[in-house]
């Protein structure tokens, strides 16, 4: 079985990889100035888990099309796996941007508009789970829940990218700036250590998504014996 | 234009782990009837919405075929004629306001006249037609609810428990629309009633 | 085919609704009261005075969008829930095209909130002392806010009509969708209040009437799946 001998291998050099990042994050890089003390650190989890959450609805949103087209089960396994991630991630990235903004502002809450965004990604998972609960019907269930988040991705690119701008930011500057350059001026030890971040954390989700789908996969299969 | 005939091949449902039907194959001709019979939970309601379209199957599939070609799926409707204790015509809008609705929205401009008929021969008389649906007992409920499924002589007629709340009377006027849509429409009644079991050509049984 | 033109069979849905509302009045008195209701504690307890003026801007707008969607959203999920309570939906699924069944309940819709909006507004500006400098721009912005959220609204209502049909979860679904439609509205209201120049309102329009166009879009696609599955 060379599949489960490659799976094995990639998930060892994941732990590894992670456990470098997260050594990284507190012994390499250097605290960047204009923060309190060692608060930006936090950058190293907080951006990565914000990226795992819109990575996660984008991989929600291919599915839940997929699904539409296919109708196949397992597509829409693959979808509330997506949501599931993105739900547990973009909760993080709530409390850890909340814990950073108590320890830079003294308060958890400022109503930044970033937070807003995050906010609201977090309400359209809790939707998405609240709309899949409501139905006994799985084949209803799988395209309601598609339909449903189809419809959020078409609505939040109007959050993301209008309601912002017109307020006014606490918010460090996200990496990629408003004119769409790459911001460089970090210091390099910190940019490698984000980009590090960034590449743990979405081999994190991939992993975990896997895990997820595969499961999914052997309940149909069982279902589908014990029917036969 | 010839008939229509719809076959279903290892059709079942599932809710949630719950079977519902598993796995029926058959065929409905245009020319039969086709009683669905077996006890209540069998999956009989069940059966005629996955052969309506209006559920999808877990498994399996169905198909319309007009001679030997494929009738597409969006098409199904405007062939199809249904009557099942799930239905409902609307409360607020008279006998003959549901039936002029339901002909606009299937493009059959039918005079009032020919609908008023319609209702009479199923034993809904003149002076009913223009109170509320709403005010009328579920026996005259059926009967337009019947009148709803029949209006634009569809090819298919699918009657799910027909002459439930239905009095003898009531019983013979579905007796006499079958025998009506029998010789070009294929027909399918799930049922119970012994009397409605002898209707048909072909029967198939649903086992719990 | 079919005998009977998209347009046609949309309108026979309207005037079906607009029959069946007229009849029993249930959509009608709910959002009317609970407007109505609203805006009396509101303007009762805050009134035209009790906020400071260099409030007054921000307040103002934001009270009356919330006074309106809640009102919205006590009577706009009616229109699919009914169908599925009463058990008519299986009919009109199986005679009506799907997409006719979208456009006449969205017109129907449509027509409440205007009715909503021309009752609430003009007893909000009087009752709160609201100057609105650009009365034109308000109407444009009240207009464009009534064709997004109906879209926002019906699309939402068909699929919890699919699921429990609760409003409580057309509340859940509906909050974060409609959530950055609000904020634009509150916005353009704010810049309509504040200036009689048209260009005030124009960037809320913009958004407002992009998000709605994108919303009916989707929904044109996405219909006939939540209708039929």
């Amino acid at each position: 079985m060379t599949d489960t001998r490659v799976r094995t291998a990639l998930h060892w050099l994941l732990g590894a990889w992670m456990a470098l990042v997260i050594a990284a994050a507190f012994f390499w890089a250097p605290a960047a100035a204009g923060f309190k003390g060692e608060s930006s650190r936090i950058v190293f989890f907080h951006v990565p888990q914000a990226w795992v959450a819109v990575l996660a609805f984008c991989v929600n949103l291919v599915a839940s099309l997929r699904y539409l087209r296919t109708r196949n089960p397992l597509d829409d396994a693959r979808a509330a796996a997506a949501a599931r991630l993105g739900l547990i991630f973009s909760l993080l990235a709530t409390v850890t941007g909340s814990i950073f903004a108590n320890v830079m502002w003294n308060s958890f809450w400022n109503w930044d508009p970033r937070e807003v965004s995050i906010a609201i990604l977090l309400l359209v998972y809790a939707a998405y789970f609240a709309l899949r609960e409501a139905v006994p019907d799985e084949e209803r269930r799988a395209s309601l829940a598609a339909a449903y988040a189809i419809l959020a991705f078409v609505t939040m690119p109007f959050l993301v990218f209008v309601v912002p701008r017109i307020y006014w930011s606490l918010h460090p500057d996200t990496i990629i700036g408003a004119t769409g350059k790459l911001k460089l001026q970090m210091e390099s030890r910190m940019l490698q250590t984000l980009f590090g971040s960034l590449v743990g954390f979405t081999g994190l989700f991939f992993w975990l998504y896997t895990l997820d789908v595969r499961l999914a996969r052997v309940r149909l299969a069982r279902r589908e014996r014990e029917e036969e | 234009m010839a008939g229509i005939s719809v076959e279903f091949s290892r059709v079942g449902k599932r809710f949630g782990a719950r079977p519902v039907l598993a796995a029926v194959s058959g065929t409905l001709r245009p020319g039969e009837v086709l009683v669905v019979a077996g006890p209540n939970g069998a999956g009989k309601s069940t059966l005629l919405n996955i052969l309506a379209g209006v559920l999808r199957p877990s498994r399996g599939a169905v198909s319309y075929r007009r001679g030997d070609v494929d009738v597409p799926r969006r098409d199904w409707f405007e062939n199809l004629g249904m009557a099942s204790p799930d239905m409902a015509v609307y409360d607020e809008l008279s006998a003959l306001e549901n039936l002029r609705f339901f002909g606009r929205l299937r493009g059959h401009a039918v005079a009032d006249a020919t609908l008023g008929g319609l209702l009479e021969t199923l034993g809904l008389p003149a002076r009913e037609h223009h109170r509320p649906v709403g005010t009328y007992s579920s026996g005259m409920k059926q009967r337009v609810k019947l009148a709803q499924a029949a209006l634009h002589a569809p090819a298919v007629l699918l009657l799910d428990e027909p002459s439930s709340n239905l009095d003898a009377a009531g019983h013979e006027a579905v007796a006499a629309l079958v025998a009506r849509f029998r010789p070009h429409a294929a027909v399918a009644v799930a049922t119970n009633d012994p009397r409605e079991i002898a209707w048909g050509d072909a029967r198939l049984d649903l086992a719990l | 085919m079919r005998a009977s033109t998209l347009l046609s069979e949309s309108l026979a849905v309207l005037g079906k609704e607009l029959i069946s509302e007229l009849r029993s009045r249930v959509a009608l008195n709910a959002i009317g009261l609970f407007g109505v209701t609203t805006l009396i504690v509101v303007a009762y307890q805050i009134g035209p005075y009790q906020i400071q003026e260099q409030d007054r801007p921000h307040l103002l707008s934001a009270l009356l969008w919330i006074i309106l969607f809640f009102a919205a959203t006590s009577g706009l999920s009616r229109v699919f829930v009914k169908e599925e309570d009463a058990h008519t939906a299986k009919a009109l699924r199986l005679a009506a095209r799907p997409l006719a069944v979208f456009a006449g309940k969205y017109l129907f819709n449509l027509i409440l909130l205007i009715a909503l909006f021309t009752l609430i507004v003009p007893l909000y500006c009087a009752l709160m002392g609201y100057a609105v400098r650009g009365v034109a721009g308000l109407v444009l912005v009240l207009a464009a806010g009534a064709v997004a959220l109906a879209a926002t609204a019906t699309i939402v209502a068909a699929i919890i009509a699919r699921a429990s049909g609760s409003t409580t979860l057309f509340a859940i679904l509906s909050v974060p969708l409609v959530l950055p439609l609000l904020v634009m509205l509150i916005q353009g209201t704010r810049a309509a209040a504040a200036s009689a120049e048209l260009a005030a309102v124009v960037p809320a329009l913009q958004g407002v009437v992009s998000l709605g166009g994108a919303v009916l879009t989707v929904s044109v696609y996405l219909f006939p799946v939540v209708w039929h599955d």
